[in-house]
C-alpha cells in the first residue's frame, strides 16, 4: 500500500472525499429500496418470511445504483439506507411541533418529488408500504395506547438499528466460511441466512466490473490504485482479510448491507471496540499510516450534507476481564484520525478504566480542549463489569461490552436489548395523579387516577405508574412484536443467528445471548424536587386546592407561592432529603421497570436518559410542584434541572453518586458543560490529565464511592458566549463550516442543529453547576 | 458561622481537592482583594457548627489528594470561637482542615493548634505602607509569623506581588524571614491578578498592578540566596 499512496495523499483524499459528501442533498437510494422490496414482492411470496427477506435483500444490493469516485480509497456506501430525516438535524424541527422517531409511513414524507422519483412513484410505494402487516401492527398498537402517549405519558417505537454487530469472523474466514456453516445447517433461518450473506459477493462483482470500467480511463496513479483495490476485493470474500486495508474493505461492505437491510434510518448501529477489531490487522503498518487509512472509514460513516446516519458508535479502549488495558496502537492511530478529520459522525467513545494509562488521558486532552473538536463519550468499564455481571452477563462476554446508539451498554453480537423500545415521563405521571388524569396542557382526560392527599403523594404517585408502565409495557412489545414483520437475516448472522438459528427478531425463538426491551426514563430530577416541595408545602400551608390551582394557572396569581417552592431544596446541590429522594425514585422505578417481561420473556431494563427528549416531553407537561413552569424542560438524564445546581462541579457530583447506578443496566446519560478557564496545563496533554484529575478520577474512580461508581459521562468544555459568538460569526469561528459539539450521546455539527436545539446546547452548560474552583 | 460562598477547588486553598467555605467578614480592605463581596459581615448567611459539619463528612468522597475542608476569606479567624469548635469536630472525624489568613488575629496561634494546613498571607514588610493598602498595620502579622516559626509547625506563607505597592525590594522581604526558623515554612509568591476587579462595585483603585517576570525572578533569587524555601500551587 506504501507504494500506491504517498504519505498525506490518503488524507488529502479523504479529505476531499468528505467534501463530495457535504454536498449530496437528496438522498433516494432507501426509496429504491423499498420500491425494489415492493416490486419483487410477488416474486419471492411463497417462501419463508426469513427467505423471502433474504431473496428481497439479494434484489435491492442488485438494484441500487453503485459509484466510486477518484477520491475514494474503498468501494461502498451507506448513503443509500438514510433518509434526510433525523429530527435534530433537521432544519424544520422544533420543539412543539415534534411528535416521536415512530411513525413508519412519516419517512416518505422526506423524499421530495422530482422528475425521476415522481409523486406516482412515491405514492404507490407509500400505499403497499401502509398495507403491510407490520404497519398495520404497528399502527393497532399504537391506537390503542393513543391517551398514553398523544401528550407522552409514555411513548414506545419499535427499534430498528441499535446493535453491535460481530464482524470479527467474517474478517478472519471471509464470508464463505460462513455461508458454509448456514448451509450445513437446516431450518429457515439458515437458509435464509445463506442467501443474505451471499449479497456480498453480489455487491463486491457489482463493484469489480464498476472498477474495470474506470480503469479504462483512469491516470497511471488512479490505475494502480484501483487494481490495488480489485485484487483486495477479489481476496476478501473467501479469504478474509489479511491485512488492515482489506479488513476496513470488508468491513465497510458488510456495514452498507447492513443498513441496506433496515432501509430506511437503521440508526445506532455501533461498531464496537474499533482498536481491538482492527489491531490484528495493523501489521507492519505505523500509527500514522494506520491513521491515514482510518480517515476513509471514517469518512464512510457520514452521510450526505448533514450526515444523516446519525449515533454510530465507535469504540476505544477498556480493559480485560483480570483489569488489564486493552488499548493498543489503533487505539491511538484511531484517535489520530478522528483528530485530524474532525468529522460529525460517527461518534467517538472511550472506555475508561482503574488502569487506564495517563497516555490515554494526554491524548484525549486535544479533544476536551480544541475549540469546536468533537469529544468523546466516556464510559466507565470497572462500572460496566460490575453492572452486566450483575445482570446475568457472562463475565468473559464483558470486554465486548459496546455502546449501542449513545450509552446503552450492550455486548457485541450476543444482545438484542431494543434500548429505545420505551418511553416514559414521570413529570407526566405526576401531572395525571394531581389533575386526576387531566392533562395541564389540553384540560384533556387522559387516564383513570385514584384520589390523593398531599400527604401521601408518594403512594398515589407510584400506585399510577405502576398502572401507567403496565400499559407501557403492553405497547413495547407491540412494537416489538409489529417488528418482527420484519426479518433481518444477514444482520442476524453476525448477532448469534448461526449458533442459536434464529432470526435476531424473532419473537417466540431467542436468536440472540442476551435480549431485552428498553426504556428511557425521564425527569429525575423534576419529581424529586417536587416530592420535596409537596412535603414542604404541606409543612406550611397544607392547602391542597391552593397548589392544584397554582399548577393549573402556570403559577399565575400564585407568584409567591412559586418563590417558596423554588426556594425548597434541589437536587444537585449535596442535601440529602432531595439527594436521598432522587436515589430512592430512581431505586424504585428501575425496580418496577426490571420486574417486567419483554415479548421473550427477559426483563426491561431501565436506562435514564432522554436524547432531546427532556425538552420535548418537557413540553407536554404543565407546572410542577418544584417551581417548574407549564412547557419548560426536564432535566436532562440524572441531571440536576437546568439552574438549580448552582454550588459547583462538587456538589453536582456528591449528589449524583448517590443515584443507584448498579440499578441502571439500560444505561444513562449526564452532561457537564465545562469551563475551559479551569485548566491551566502548559499543553493539551497536561490539561487532559488535569481533566482526569478533577473530573474523570472523582467520578469514575473514586475509592470512598461505596456500591457501583458511575458509568457514563459526557462534556462541552466551552462557553456560552464562545457559542454564541459561532453562531453570530460563523465565517470566522468554524471557516470550515463544521464546529462540532455532543448532544446526548452523539456529536453533531453544532451549525446544522436546528435552533432550538443549539439552544438547549447553549442553556444546558450551565456552568454556575460545574464551577470547579470557587 | 457566617459564610458567604462555597464550594470545591483543587490544590489552591491547600493540599488536593478542597471543600472550601468563604467565611463572611474582613478586617481589612486590601484595594486589590478578588473577594469584596466579603467583606461586609452582612453578606453571609448563618450556619450552625452541625450543619456544616454534616456538609463535610458528607463531602468525604471529594476529599481526594489529601483534600479536605478549608476555611477562607473574607477572613476565618473573625469568627475565632466557632471556628475553633468546628475546627475540632472536624478533627475528631479525620477530615484534613485548612485556614487561610490574613495573619492579623491574637487567637491565631490557638487556632493553629487545630489547623491541619496553616496558609497566612504577608502582604508586606513595612507597617505603614501596610496600613495604607491594607488597612491594618502588619505589627500582629509579624508577631504570629515570629511564635509560629518558633513552633516549627507547618506554615505556607503567601506574598502577593503588585506592581507599585508591594513588589519593590525582595531583598528586604527575604532578610526578614531569614532571621527566623523557616525549616518547616514554605513561601508562594502570587502574580498579581484581576479576578476581582468586576466585583468592586466602587471604583477598583490598584493601576499597573501587573508584575513582570523579572521581577518575579528577583523575589524568587533572593529568597532562594537566603534559603527559603519555594512553592507554586
Amino acid at each position: 500500500m506504501k507504494n500506491i499512496y504517498k504519505s498525506g495523499e490518503l488524507t488529502k483524499m479523504a479529505k476531499a472525499l468528505y467534501r463530495e459528501e457535504r454536498e449530496i442533498k437528496r438522498l433516494d437510494g432507501w426509496f429504491i429500496a423499498k420500491e425494489t422490496e415492493m416490486l419483487n414482492d410477488e416474486k419471492y411470496k411463497d417462501f419463508s418470511p426469513e427467505v423471502k427477506k433474504a431473496h428481497l435483500l439479494c434484489e435491492v444490493v442488485k438494484a441500487m445504483p453503485i459509484s466510486l469516485s477518484d477520491n475514494a480509497v474503498f468501494v461502498g456506501t451507506q448513503r443509500d439506507a438514510f433518509a434526510r430525516s433525523y429530527a435534530l438535524i433537521n432544519p424544520s424541527f422544533t420543539v412543539e411541533g415534534f411528535s416521536g422517531y415512530c411513525d413508519p409511513m412519516a419517512i416518505f414524507n422526506d423524499i421530495e418529488p422530482n422528475e425521476e422519483f415522481t409523486k406516482e412513484r412515491i405514492d404507490k410505494v407509500r400505499s403497499f408500504t401502509a398495507e403491510t402487516k407490520m404497519v398495520e401492527m404497528l399502527n393497532d398498537t399504537y391506537k390503542k395506547a393513543e391517551n398514553y402517549t398523544k401528550e407522552v405519558i409514555f411513548f414506545v417505537e419499535q427499534v430498528t438499528g441499535h446493535v453491535i454487530p460481530d464482524f470479527r469472523a467474517a474478517l478472519k474466514y471471509g464470508i464463505d466460511a460462513l455461508i458454509n456453516e448456514a448451509s450445513s445447517k437446516e431450518g429457515d433461518f439458515y437458509e435464509a441466512a445463506a442467501v443474505s450473506l451471499g449479497t456480498v459477493k453480489i455487491l463486491i462483482d457489482r463493484y469489480l466490473i464498476l472498477i474495470a470500467e474506470q480503469k479504462k480511463t483512469a491516470s497511471v496513479e488512479r490505475k494502480a490504485q484501483l487494481e490495488f483495490l480489485e485484487k483486495s476485493l477479489k481476496n476478501i470474500y473467501s479469504n478474509g482479510a489479511e491485512n488492515l486495508y482489506e479488513a476496513l474493505q470488508l468491513y465497510i461492505l458488510l456495514w452498507e448491507i447492513m443498513c441496506l437491510e433496515q432501509a430506511p434510518n437503521p440508526y445506532a448501529f455501533s461498531l464496537g471496540n474499533a482498536d481491538r477489531i482492527f489491531e490484528p490487522y495493523r501489521k507492519e503498518l505505523s500509527r500514522e499510516d494506520a491513521a491515514e487509512l482510518f480517515k476513509h472509514f471514517l469518512v464512510f460513516y457520514n452521510v450526505g450534507d448533514r450526515s444523516w446516519a446519525i449515533s454510530q458508535n465507535v469504540i476505544v479502549g477498556g480493559r480485560d476481564v483480570n483489569g488489564n488495558d486493552l488499548s493498543n496502537v489503533m487505539s491511538y492511530a484511531i484517535m489520530d484520525a478522528y483528530f485530524d478529520m474532525n468529522l460529525p459522525q460517527p461518534i467517538l467513545s472511550v472506555k475508561l478504566h482503574k488502569n487506564t494509562p495517563e497516555e490515554m488521558y494526554r491524548e484525549m486532552g486535544r479533544f476536551f480542549f480544541s475549540p469546536g473538536v468533537l469529544t468523546p463519550s466516556l464510559f466507565n468499564d470497572d462500572s460496566l463489569f460490575e453492572i452486566l455481571k450483575n445482570n446475568g452477563v457472562d463475565e468473559a462476554d464483558i470486554p465486548d461490552t459496546s455502546i449501542a446508539g449513545c450509552q446503552e451498554p450492550l455486548i457485541m453480537g450476543k444482545d438484542n436489548a431494543n434500548t429505545t423500545n420505551s418511553w416514559l415521563s414521570l413529570p407526566k405521571v405526576l401531572e395525571m395523579v394531581l389533575l386526576n388524569g387531566v392533562s395541564a396542557i389540553t384540560g384533556e382526560k387522559l387516564m383513570e387516577t385514584d384520589g390523593f392527599e398531599l400527604n401521601n403523594i408518594r403512594e398515589a404517585f407510584y400506585k399510577t405508574l405502576d398502572k401507567v408502565i403496565d400499559e407501557m409495557v403492553a405497547s413495547a412489545n407491540g412494537a416489538s412484536v409489529a417488528l418482527s414483520e420484519l426479518k433481518v437475516p444477514f444482520l442476524s448472522s453476525f448477532m448469534g443467528g448461526l449458533e442459536y438459528g434464529a432470526d435476531m427478531r424473532d419473537t417466540k425463538k431467542q436468536g440472540t445471548k442476551y435480549n431485552g426491551s428498553g426504556c428511557l426514563v425521564h425527569g429525575l430530577s423534576v419529581l424529586a424536587d417536587s416530592f420535596i416541595a409537596i412535603d414542604k408545602f404541606v409543612e406550611k400551608y397544607n392547602d391542597k386546592d391552593m397548589l392544584i390551582s397554582a399548577l393549573k394557572n402556570n403559577f399565575e396569581g400564585y407568584e409567591d407561592l412559586r418563590e417558596f417552592l423554588l426556594s425548597c431544596s434541589k437536587f444537585g446541590n449535596n442535601i440529602a432529603e432531595v439527594d436521598d429522594e432522587a436515589a430512592i425514585i430512581a431505586n424504585r422505578v428501575a425496580d418496577m421497570l426490571s420486574s417486567k417481561k419483554n415479548y421473550l420473556g427477559n426483563p426491561f431494563r431501565p436506562d435514564f436518559s432522554s436524547p432531546s427528549t427532556h425538552l420535548t416531553y418537557g413540553y407536554w407537561v404543565g407546572a410542577t410542584p418544584d417551581g417548574r413552569e407549564a412547557r419548560k424542560m426536564f432535566g436532562y438524564g440524572v441531571d440536576p434541572l437546568y439552574g438549580e445546581a448552582s454550588n459547583g462541579l462538587g456538589f453536582r457530583i456528591l449528589s449524583n453518586m448517590k443515584l443507584p447506578f448498579e440499578k441502571f443496566n439500560g444505561g444513562y446519560a449526564s452532561h457537564l458543560g465545562i469551563d475551559p478557564k479551569y485548566f491551566n496545563g502548559v499543553d493539551l496533554g497536561e490539561k487532559g490529565v488535569q481533566f482526569y484529575n478533577n473530573i474523570i478520577r472523582p467520578l469514575f474512580f473514586n475509592e470512598l464511592k461505596e456500591g457501583v461508581s458511575p458509568f457514563y459521562l459526557y462534556v462541552n468544555v466551552t462557553t456560552p458566549e464562545t457559542l454564541r459568538k459561532v453562531l453570530a460569526n460563523p465565517e470566522k469561528y468554524a471557516p470550515s463550516g463544521v464546529y462540532i459539539m455532543r448532544i446526548h450521546g452523539t456529536f453533531v455539527n453544532f451549525l446544522d442543529l436546528s435552533p432550538e436545539i443549539q439552544y438547549d446546547i447553549i442553556q444546558r452548560l450551565d456552568l454556575n453547576s460545574t464551577a470547579i474552583s470557587c | 458561622m457566617r459564610i458567604y460562598g462555597k464550594g470545591f477547588n483543587f490544590s489552591q486553598d491547600g493540599p488536593g481537592n478542597r471543600l472550601v467555605y468563604h467565611l463572611a467578614g474582613c478586617n481589612m480592605k486590601c484595594i486589590w482583594c478578588s473577594n469584596p463581596e466579603g467583606l461586609d459581615f452582612s453578606a453571609g448567611k448563618d450556619y450552625s457548627i452541625e450543619e456544616i459539619l454534616n456538609e463535610c463528612k458528607s463531602s468525604r468522597m471529594l476529599f481526594f489528594s489529601g483534600g479536605g475542608v478549608t476555611f477562607t476569606c473574607g477572613e476565618a479567624t473573625m469568627q475565632p470561637d466557632e471556628l475553633i469548635e468546628l475546627l475540632k469536630a472536624l478533627k475528631l472525624e479525620g477530615i484534613n482542615t485548612c485556614i487561610e489568613t490574613n495573619g492579623t488575629s491574637n487567637r491565631l496561634l490557638e487556632i493553629a493548634e487545630y489547623t491541619d494546613y496553616l496558609i497566612m498571607d504577608f502582604k508586606h514588610f513595612d507597617n505603614k505602607k501596610h496600613k495604607e493598602f491594607t488597612r491594618v498595620e502588619n505589627k500582629q502579622v509579624k508577631a504570629n509569623f515570629e511564635e509560629l516559626s518558633k513552633t516549627g509547625r507547618q506554615l505556607h506563607i503567601r506574598i502577593p506581588l503588585i506592581n507599585q505597592i508591594n513588589a519593590e525590594y525582595p531583598e528586604k522581604y527575604a532578610e526578614y524571614f531569614s532571621l527566623h526558623n523557616t525549616d518547616n515554612i514554605a513561601f508562594e509568591f502570587l502574580s498579581y491578578h484581576e479576578y476581582g476587579k468586576e466585583k468592586w462595585k466602587e471604583e477598583y483603585k490598584v493601576k499597573n498592578g501587573f508584575i513582570t517576570k523579572e521581577i518575579l525572578k528577583s523575589f524568587e533569587d533572593a529568597f532562594i540566596s537566603k534559603g527559603l524555601k519555594l512553592i507554586k500551587t
